[in-house]
């Protein structure tokens, strides 16, 4: 985890400086929202027995996240707003839907991430009904990810328009389901540490950049 | 110089007079002439009847004798690595490619009856010794008219020798030993006697080696050492001036001595053992010159042995085996009407059964078919033939596969021909049936008729988290399909312009739908999946073959100089629909940027080279008893796998570049004996990582004895 939070904090302290300079501005214009990038964020890790070549029992648990803090948040917040997307595995869940308490919702849009400037308006956000019936759907090719030859490597061009907890609006991009994120994973490489960059709009505008 | 009609109704007529269905007589002494040569090789893959090649309105490859020992070849692929248009493709054994087509999708014959025993679908050429053949017939295109399932992209048909024609008194006899790199070793001897009506041949072969190590920085060799032995032979007896029968049969037993790293640091070894063995009795009866009724009966039996252990406990890694049974009964009628026209009718049933570690009980499957054909030639200038053939299985649907071909005479010059036909491959065992759970890895593999049992059954022992998709989708597994297209040109400008030329072209597209592929399931507890079989996609393969050969006289002796090229596309239609539609992209592996994939950067299916060429010399002097020749092959760059995350051949790094081999031989024959000696690969082209079955460079030498033939035909 010390690696995400060095990379938070570098990402935080980018925020704070990017809104500093709006303040010393007098003339008030829209500015694009930033785009940030969150790497090695741990997905409930396993470890590989090399005996067996077996993957471990993980926790089972989410690592739930606020796009807005660009930090993790506390499992005993699950039942909150607070949380817009949680990882656990390959398994994507957000915070809206009748088994989540916020007002989240997913999308998952074809395209390129920079191209994506506004949510669409033809755009309906799924929701989590149930573990088998989530907003970002499991399984190879479905969702978010493509599993090939033991390796998951997520679809480019595969952009997540999310709804947040607490109702704005973002896009996310996977770009790697694996440590470092190495050029060619290999099935030993340790999966399970996601690589993605996202922008959040505040002002509850569908706005994306 | 005769016509090809003269020739091929000579053909027709001679058939008559033959000592087999497979063994026809040469109808005419031999010449010098390439033309003579080249039209009067009788074929009787293209049409289940003897046909003289040049007469045949389909593309046919035919490698005599003399070749296939001139260039030093010792195994199929040897051979079949140097014909325009083949590529040698690994996937659980060497197979081959044909017009872009993977292995499982060539039918592979020997005398005519289908040769079993593929793994993943690839029948291994490596097990077929060559020192027995006398020709090698490639038919390009479906032959499912003829042959049923698996004769989508063609058919390769192995003629084995005999003991001479009827009626004679003739002894052949040769020994043969070669040693070459690698401690290679291939022992050989054939035996054919002639008495009158019987006649005998017998063939026996040892090949083996010290295999070779192409990664010596991980355990165990690229080529683990193997030996193994080939006994063949066939009895032929003309029971009277009508009726003839001739059985055949071949033995086949290989021991490899596996050791290889199963996992990082963990290295297993042990004994992997195949044995192969077929009967063939055929009996021939020609009540008169417009009649010809064969029966046939094939019998096939094939078995591998795996028994892997840990090399630091001994405990079990993979103990399995595999045991594949196969009989036919055939009955085939030809009816020569007159001079004009030919019907061929065939009826048959195959029964086919499966044991093995991985299947749960013995598996059955069984074939009724009968086929047709009709084979016209309205006058000097046109051959028509048209045909099909209904499969009735016992697993899956009907399969109808008609056929039609025309060749049409511009001039003596320029032949013109073309065929179109729909091909079809069977759901195999492995499809239907496989019941394997991969202890190591912890994933499973079920054929489509045992998935909702098997997957219950995980589901009852907890190992399945998440059923991805119903696997009651997966019940209704059809046969794979394509309907093809070939038009070609032959030339040959002896006659009109006194140049020994002669050159081939062809175009060719195939449409292949319901494809099967493995497709995942449903997730298991421990991170892996749930596999079976679907029938997913529709690909195409296009391209066009070009063959050309030039004959001089240098010196004393004959340069023979031939050059072939094939230029190939494929591509899956869906992916190119929607690359067109700009719903593809892909994401740079070290930048992680994204981009939308581009019409013109989609390489089509992987492992297809575009390009593929070959150029070979050969130089004779005959009084001397010299022979040199130099072979150059060219398989231009293909596809290996995705590295940018959208699963197509997009980009350069996803491909294995192309690659020239030169293979380089020499012999020598004073009276009995001749002395080869050769290197193959002779610049020692390596690629261990995604080529493993080039072994570097090879040098070989040979002593061979040989008793000729008494009687001169």
């Amino acid at each position: 985890m010390k690696r995400v939070h060095l990379s938070l904090a570098v990402c935080l302290f980018s925020a704070i400086s990017f809104f500093s300079c709006t303040n010393d501005d007098n003339t008030p214009t829209v500015q694009p929202v930033q785009s940030q990038t969150v790497k090695n964020l741990a997905a409930d890790p396993v470890t590989i027995d090399p005996q067996t070549g077996q993957p471990g029992a993980g926790t089972g648990k989410y690592t739930l996240f606020s796009l807005k803090d660009g930090q993790q948040i506390a499992n005993s917040d699950s039942a909150s707003s607070k949380w817009d997307i949680g990882f656990r595995g390959t398994t994507l869940i957000v915070n809206g839907g009748t088994i989540r308490s916020g007002q989240g919702g997913a999308y998952i849009h074809t395209g390129t991430f920079d191209e994506l400037t506004s949510v669409p308006e033809s755009v309906t956000f799924a929701t989590d009904q149930s573990s088998s019936q989530l907003a970002i759907p499991t399984g190879s090719g479905k969702g978010w990810y493509n599993y090939a030859n033991t390796i998951v490597s997520p679809i480019p061009g595969k952009v997540l328009i999310l709804k947040t907890g607490d109702g704005k609006y973002a896009k996310l991009e996977v770009l790697s389901y694996y440590k470092d994120a190495p050029a060619t994973p290999t099935a030993t490489s340790e999966s399970r540490y996601f690589t993605f960059r996202y922008v959040y709009q505040p002002d509850g505008s569908k706005k994306l950049n | 110089m005769p016509t090809l009609l003269n020739a091929f109704l000579f053909a027709v007529l001679q058939v008559g007079g033959t000592s087999g269905p497979l063994q026809p007589d040469r109808p005419q002494p031999r010449t010098d002439s390439l033309k003579s040569r080249k039209l009067d090789e009788v074929v009787v893959t293209a049409t289940r009847t003897e046909r003289p090649m040049g007469a045949l309105p389909m593309p046919v490859t035919v490698i005599g004798k003399q070749q296939i020992r001139q260039m030093g070849s010792l195994r199929l692929n040897d051979v079949l690595q140097e014909q325009t248009g083949l590529a040698i493709v690994t996937d659980h054994g060497q197979g081959v490619q044909i017009q872009g087509f993977a292995p499982e999708y060539t039918l592979i014959l020997l005398d005519g009856e289908p040769l079993i025993g593929r793994t993943a679908g690839t029948l291994e050429l490596n097990r077929l010794a060559v020192g027995n053949i006398r020709q090698i017939e490639i038919v390009k295109g479906p032959s499912s008219s003829l042959y049923g399932s698996e004769a989508l992209a063609g058919v390769i048909n192995i003629i084995t020798d005999n003991a001479g024609s009827s009626g004679r008194r003739q002894t052949n006899a040769s020994v043969s030993a070669r040693y070459g790199a690698n401690r290679t070793s291939d022992l050989a001897g054939d035996l054919g006697l002639r008495r009158g009506k019987i006649g005998v041949y017998a063939f026996a072969n040892r090949y083996g080696s010290a295999g070779y190590d192409l990664s010596p920085e991980t355990a165990g060799n690229t080529v683990s050492p193997f030996a193994n032995y080939t006994f063949s032979g066939r009895v032929t007896a003309d029971i009277s001036s009508r009726l003839t029968l001739s059985v055949s049969g071949r033995s086949f037993s290989e021991k490899q001595e596996n050791r290889y790293e199963a996992t990082a640091g963990s290295v297993v070894a042990g004994p992997g053992m195949i044995t192969d063995r077929n009967l063939n009795p055929v009996l021939t009866y020609r009540p008169n010159q417009h009649w010809k009724l064969t029966g046939r009966f094939y019998g096939s039996y094939y078995r591998t042995e795996t028994d892997l252990r840990y090399q630091n406990d001994g405990k079990v890694y993979d103990q399995s085996f595999f045991d594949q049974r196969f009989n036919r009964p055939e009955v085939q009628i030809d009816h020569y009407l007159n001079r004009k026209h030919v019907l061929t009718l065939g009826l048959g049933y195959n029964a086919e059964s499966v044991v093995a570690t991985r299947y749960t009980d013995r598996q059955r499957f069984s074939n009724r078919y009968a086929y047709a054909q009709y084979e016209w030639l309205p006058n000097r200038r046109w051959n028509i033939i048209v045909g099909g053939r209904l499969d009735n299985h016992s697993q899956y649907a009907s399969q109808f596969s008609p056929k039609a071909s025309a060749r049409f005479e511009l001039s003596p010059t320029i032949a013109l021909r073309g065929s179109t036909g729909v091909g079809f491959k069977a759901p195999d065992f492995r499809q239907l049936y496989l019941n394997f759970d991969n202890s190591v890895v912890g994933y499973s593999v079920f054929g489509t008729h045992e998935l909702v049992n098997s997957l219950s059954r995980l589901q009852q022992l907890g190992q399945i988290a998440e059923v991805l998709t119903d696997p009651a989708q997966f019940s209704g597994i059809r046969a794979e399909s394509s309907v093809a297209y070939n038009l070609g040109v032959t030339a040959d400008l002896q006659t009109a312009c006194k140049l020994p030329v002669t050159f081939s072209v062809n175009l060719f597209r195939n449409d292949i739908r319901d494809l099967i592929e493995t497709r995942a399931v449903a997730l298991k507890t421990n991170g892996q999946s749930v596999f079976s079989y679907v029938n997913l996609n529709r690909v195409f393969t296009q391209g066009a073959e070009f063959d050309g050969s030039y004959r001089i006289t240098a010196g004393n002796g004959i340069l023979k100089i031939s050059a072939g090229y094939q230029f190939l596309l494929t591509g899956d239609k869906t992916v190119v629909a929607q690359i067109k539609r700009g719903e593809v992209y892909r994401r740079d592996p070290e930048t992680l940027a994204t981009q939308r994939v581009k019409p013109a950067d989609y390489g089509g299916l992987y492992n297809r080279s575009k390009h593929m060429a070959n150029i070979k010399l050969f130089y004779e002097l005959p009084k001397q008893g010299l022979t040199v020749n130099l072979r150059g092959i060219y398989r231009g760059r293909y596809g290996f796998s995705d590295r940018n995350g959208n699963v197509i051949l997009d980009a350069a790094p996803e491909y294995v570049p192309g690659y020239m081999l030169w293979n380089l031989s020499a012999g020598k024959t004073i009276k009995n004996l001749t002395v080869q000696a050769g290197i193959d690969n002779l610049f020692g082209q390596t690629n261990p990582q995604y080529i493993p079955n080039l072994a570097g460079r090879l040098w070989y030498t040979s002593l061979r004895w040989s008793l000729p033939a008494l009687a001169k035909n």
